[in-house]
């Protein structure tokens, strides 16, 4: 493992003593199990140690930050923006929204962070995070339009590892929805990205994760969240063409009437791996979560899902449910599910669904006898059945520019 | 049944014989084991084949991945073989046998007299260590199956037992299929012939009796072309308050165009409503299917045991087979059980078939875990798995852990689950008409568990019915 690492922590600027030496420390640690593989059930379909040693030599610290291109910003909708530069917080422009309301800034420490005990990733990323950024909204304040967060890597990053960890915050009846959109050059890079959420009281946050281009990153992102009472996460994933993607979310339903959505719609290419893993907890009654997640996959990819819901003794009627939804175009793709339930309250409606196949024969026949030819009849279906995670999308501009996200996609196949 | 009826009935099977008993030494090494291969006068080949497993054993630790955990368990603190003293020279017919087995197994309902016996069904009743009698063996006979104890088998049918055993559950599995295959004492032995339909139900009747022992039986059937064999299995033990151990190895082979249908309604002392004792059922089940058209179909109600760990699987190896999992696990008070199957598609136009229902109250904790993988050739292969949990209570658990895993695009699967509490309206319903609570609940939770009771065969399907009464006993209100 340290052969794999070529990194000077003395490299990376700490504050303090005490932060370099925690540094080390967690370093350390890392380097003890390094990378996880299959023997741990977390990591069971996805070999992170076997992909890495197949993919890179070396791997050093990311410490370029320079960007001197100009990024094309989005014009299908009014946005306020966040530009990062290979995780680094460069500039934002919030001019729709009214400036004291809403708190912008550098995340230097991460030490409020409620990271998981057994998970090896968190180590490294404590080990050489350079920080991310850090979103408060104030108290009862809706934010007028989305924010979009561009995440732009450059082409220096070759072999390099960038380690990022963000922090949102929304205080009582506030609104958000948070764009985070991929971009920038094709280069091999590693991403450790832990994120940490909070939605007080009455509180929504929308977080949509979009990737259209290709890109040859290997991306792990790590989700923590607690929701009070009466709030609302929803998370819409679309994502296409990463080497390997995984992101896992794990959402705390602390208080009563608490709501957790996770719509998620992957269209994997040739050689693509990503993954989903999802843990809500219901620790309150009256909770109601649903996940619906949705993969397409063609030519040697490789799609995983992995679902959790536990539901506390306490937690009486929660509404859980989970919807895996494969399509497999080719002999070579591969689809594991784990959809698990783990129930300790009796009066709760938890139910899950999971399906893999090919494409409905009989769908694709009904479309060719109305005279239309068979690729377009399936990138039809296959359109039809990716759309379906935007249900609950309700601005519509918004919801034509995913839509026609998802179509560049599809006709890409 | 009424619900007075109800109240009163305890595990009715927790008796004990009180009868002289001929054991190994304590503790496992290969001086025990070379006891039990010399007492069972084994050939050479069958004790090496023991020793090594023994020695694959020690390299072998423990799986720790399930859900129930239980505290150590001491190895060296086990007989590992014990059998009635009067079965040391082997009774040659019925009238030799010790009556005090023979009202064993009388007060269990299982008459080993063949004139007493509902016709129809074979029985081979093992007693601790050893079988003690075998029922309706002539007319098997007669047809060319053989249904024997497998220690008979060892010595009488070398060529089948070494062709097969180990076959599907391989020496070095696990760790309890490991030690199954160390220092198995008996269980039974069935060959049906090409092209022969089995006339009657086979049975093995499983009765620990002794204290401080652990059984380990095993059993191995071979359905050879175009033969059909149904086979049930039953099991209690004596009220004890320690846990006892049962590490059985189950081996089923169908052959082109044959089918298996096993049976299980398992009975083992569950321990008392605060959890002391019970029987630890540490269970190795798998059937290949070698052959074309085969099928394999495995039937468990499982409702005793303080924990239940098995996982009947199916290895769908020959084209068009099938294989099936019906299962009911109830677990009340301290109850734990963390059972379900694998499906692996190996073969073309492979089908499965599962249909899982696990009831969870007082304490208790009910897993059902899944395995189904179609590989890479299973073209056109399909899965279908329903898993149905019903909670009573909130102390007690209900959890699903499905692995799912499709590697070709022509093949389908299907899951779903629910997990709810007994549904209000049908109690009112119920209660309207007359029933009281625990009727209620018995009749609902026996509509719930309909599509796995009917999979049974008759003679068993009652007796499972009202066992799934009896295990919910005191759970409602």
């Amino acid at each position: 493992m340290e052969q794999l690492f070529n990194i000077d922590l003395e490299k990376i600027s700490s504050s303090t003593k005490k932060e370099a030496l925690e540094r080390k420390k967690n370093f350390e640690l890392f380097l003890k199990t390094g990378f996880p593989n299959k023997k741990d059930e977390n990591w069971k379909f996805s070999d992170l140690n076997f992909i890495i040693n197949k993919n890179f030599k070396q791997i050093t610290n990311n410490d370029d930050f320079k960007y001197d291109q100009k990024i094309k910003l989005i014009d299908d909708f009014d946005h306020n923006n966040i530009i990062l530069v290979n995780g680094i917080l460069k500039s934002f422009d919030i001019k729709f929204e009214e400036k004291e309301k809403l708190k912008i800034e550098n995340l230097k420490s991460n030490e409020n962070f409620n990271y998981q005990s057994g998970n090896n990733l968190q180590n490294l990323n404590k080990a050489l995070s350079l920080g991310g950024f850090n979103i408060e909204i104030q108290k009862d304040y809706k934010c007028k339009k989305p924010i979009i967060i561009y995440n732009y890597f450059t082409s220096a990053l070759e072999n390099k590892i960038i380690n990022n960890s963000n922090q949102i915050r929304l205080n009582q009846n506030s609104e958000l929805t948070l764009i985070e959109y991929n971009i920038g050059e094709k280069s091999k890079f590693l991403k450790n990205t832990f994120e940490n959420i909070k939605i007080g009281k009455g509180s929504i946050l929308k977080n949509i994760i979009l990737q259209k281009t290709k890109s040859n990153g290997f991306f792990y992102k790590n989700i923590s969240g607690n929701q009070d009472y009466n709030s609302s996460y929803q998370n819409f994933i679309l994502s296409s063409g990463i080497k390997f993607n995984k992101i896992e979310i794990n959402m705390n339903l602390e208080k009563e009437k608490s709501n957790c959505y996770i719509l998620s719609g992957l269209n994997l290419g040739k050689g693509e791996h990503q993954e989903i893993k999802t843990q809500i907890n219901h620790l309150a009654p009256n909770c109601k979560s649903y996940q619906k997640i949705k993969n397409v996959l063609d030519n040697e990819s490789n799609g995983i899902y992995q679902g959790k819901i536990f539901v506390k003794d306490i937690a009486q009627k929660t509404d859980a449910y989970q919807l895996s939804k494969a399509l497999i175009l080719d002999d070579q793709a591969e689809f594991n599910a784990k959809p698990e339930l783990e129930i300790y309250a009796d009066d709760v409606k938890c139910s899950h669904g999971s399906t893999s196949g090919s494409i409905d024969e009989n769908s694709v026949h009904y479309l060719m006898t109305r005279g239309i030819e068979l690729s377009v009849a399936r990138k039809l279906l296959i359109n039809g059945f990716l759309s379906e995670i935007l249900e609950n999308i309700s601005e519509s501009k918004l919801k034509t520019f995913l839509e026609k996200s998802i179509n560049e996609q599809v006709n890409g196949i | 049944m009424k619900s007075s009826e109800l109240k009163n009935q305890e595990y009715k099977y927790g008796f004990s014989t009180d009868i002289e008993n001929f054991k190994a030494p304590k503790g496992l090494s290969e001086k025990t084991i070379k006891f039990i291969s010399e007492v069972k006068k084994e050939p050479k080949w069958m004790l090496d084949w023991r020793l090594k497993a023994f020695n694959r054993l020690k390299a072998l630790k423990e799986p720790n991945w399930q859900k129930p955990k239980y505290p150590k368990i001491n190895y060296q603190d086990l007989y590992y073989y014990s059998a009635p003293k009067s079965m040391k020279d082997k009774p040659k017919s019925l009238d030799e046998v010790d009556p005090k087995l023979i009202e064993t197994y009388n007060k269990l309902g299982i008459p080993l007299n063949e004139q007493k016996r509902l016709s129809g069904v074979a029985v081979d009743a093992v007693f601790d260590s050893v079988s003690v009698a075998t029922t309706f063996k002539g007319e098997l006979d007669k047809k060319g199956i053989i249904f024997c104890p497998i220690s008979e088998a060892i010595q009488k049918h070398p060529e089948l037992v070494k062709k097969y055993l180990g076959s599907v559950i391989p020496l070095s599995d696990h760790y309890f299929a490991t030690l199954n295959s160390a220092v198995f004492t008996d269980g039974s032995f069935v060959y049906i012939p090409p092209n022969t339909r089995c006339p009657m139900e086979l049975s093995t009747y499983f009765r620990i009796n002794a204290s401080e022992t652990g059984q380990f039986e095993r059993t191995l059937i071979i359905a050879d072309k175009g033969s059909y064999v149904s086979y049930l299995e039953g099991c209690t033990a004596p009220m004890r308050d320690e846990n006892q151990l049962h590490a059985a190895n189950v081996e089923l082979v169908a052959l082109d165009n044959a089918e298996i249908k096993y049976s299980t309604v398992q009975n083992w002392y569950p321990g008392d409503k605060d959890g002391v004792g019970g029987i630890y059922n540490f269970v190795t089940k798998r059937g290949a299917c070698r052959g074309k058209n085969s099928k394999i179909s495995w039937t468990q109600v499982e409702t005793g045991s303080a924990i239940t760990w098995k996982y009947p699987s199916c290895i769908l190896q020959g084209d068009n087979s099938v294989g099936e999992f019906y299962s009911i696990a109830i677990t009340n008070n301290h109850q734990k059980a963390d059972t379900g199957t694998k499906m692996i598609h190996l073969g073309k136009n492979t089908k499965s078939k599962i249909i899982s229902k696990g009831i969870s109250a007082g304490q208790a904790d009910n897993t059902y875990r899944g395995l189904v993988d179609i590989g890479t050739k299973a073209k056109n292969s399909r899965n279908y798995t329903q898993c149905d949990s019903l909670l009573m209570g909130n102390k007690c658990g209900a959890h699903t852990v499905p692995y799912i895993k499709n590697k070709n695009s022509s093949s389908t699967i299907e899951h779903e689950a629910t997990t709810s509490k007994i549904n209000e309206d049908q109690l009112f319903y119920c209660n309207q008409r007359g029933l009281n609570q625990e009727e209620a609940v018995s009749l609902i939770v026996n509509g719930f568990c309909k599509e796995v009771l009917q999979q049974l065969p008759m003679e068993f399907a009652v007796e499972a019915q009202k066992l799934v009464s009896i295990s919910l006993e005191g759970s409602v209100g």
